[in-house]
């Protein structure tokens, strides 16, 4: 019964969410790289892959959620308010840079707390 | 090879792009007064010209659109023409006390440098929260 603890299908969506943190730091990263290179397009984790990601939180499916792919995309809302066709903007890709990291250490708690209480219901102390 | 810190390629070579930006700065504030260049002419400004380059996919499972990073694609030179100034007793001054000066502006070479070290800082900030990701991801299931 110790597989149930691991499949639950929050526990298997808070990994997915780590997944994506860590992917849309990548995205972030590669955007403040290129802040001033012409033309550029900033990145982002594709809104398709949230729209599925909540499907398959309401529909509780575990295998579902673990077999979601999360990717990167263009970010097509972005719009440009410079001459050189950025979409790139230092101070929102800043703020999401750290709402970012803040969601991962909330993600990484919620996986420690799973452990630790899985570990206090095997040992009896914390 | 695994990659414990997230982004750190296209964060490197931001930096990498960025110092070599302030290089090229440093030279045309350094030679703002130069009236003969190696070719006998007064120093033209110089401008770098960055550009972004897909990061290779190593792994299969790769997302499509891959995350960039950025190169300095080649250092060119501003054909902006050279500044005119009054100075007879320049040695390199012409028959009518005309020097063909550097068509360089102390001005815009200053807020170029404050742009570039401001990206530099931006990018600072993002191996920080990536060690700091990197940190908490270590510490997942330690006991407390």
């Amino acid at each position: 019964m110790i597989d149930a603890l691991f499949t639950d299908s929050d526990y298997v969506a808070t990994k997915k969410m780590l997944d994506v943190t860590l992917l849309r730091h990548q995205a972030i990263a590669s955007n403040l790289a290129n802040v001033e290179t012409p033309n550029y397009k900033r990145l982002d984790v594709s809104p398709s892959f949230e729209a599925q990601l909540r499907q398959a939180v309401a529909g509780r499916d575990s295998s579902e959620i673990a077999s979601l792919q999360p990717a990167l995309a263009v970010d097509n809302n972005a719009i440009s308010g410079r001459a050189d066709g950025n979409t790139v903007q230092l101070e929102t890709e800043m703020l999401k840079l750290n709402q970012n990291t803040v969601e991962n250490t909330l993600e990484t708690q919620l996986v420690s707390g799973s452990l630790a209480r899985l570990r206090l219901a095997i040992t009896g102390k914390g | 090879m695994i990659n414990l810190l997230t982004g750190i390629d296209s964060t490197s070579s931001a930096l990498d792009a960025e110092r070599i930006r302030m290089d090229v700065i440093a030279e045309n504030i350094a030679n703002a007064n130069v009236t003969k260049d190696v070719d006998g002419k007064p120093y033209q400004r110089q401008e770098v010209v960055f550009e972004s380059m897909l990061r290779a996919q190593q792994d299969s499972d790769a997302p499509d659109a891959g995350s960039q990073t950025v190169q300095i694609a080649r250092v060119q030179r501003d054909a902006r023409p050279p500044r005119m100034v009054y100075n007879p007793g320049h040695p390199d001054a012409n028959a009518q006390g005309m020097v063909a000066m550097p068509n360089i502006n102390i001005h815009e070479e200053m807020v170029d440098m404050i742009a570039s070290s401001r990206s530099y800082e931006a990018n600072l900030a993002v191996v920080k929260n990536a060690r700091a990701m990197a940190m908490q991801a270590l510490s997942i299931g330690r006991h407390s």
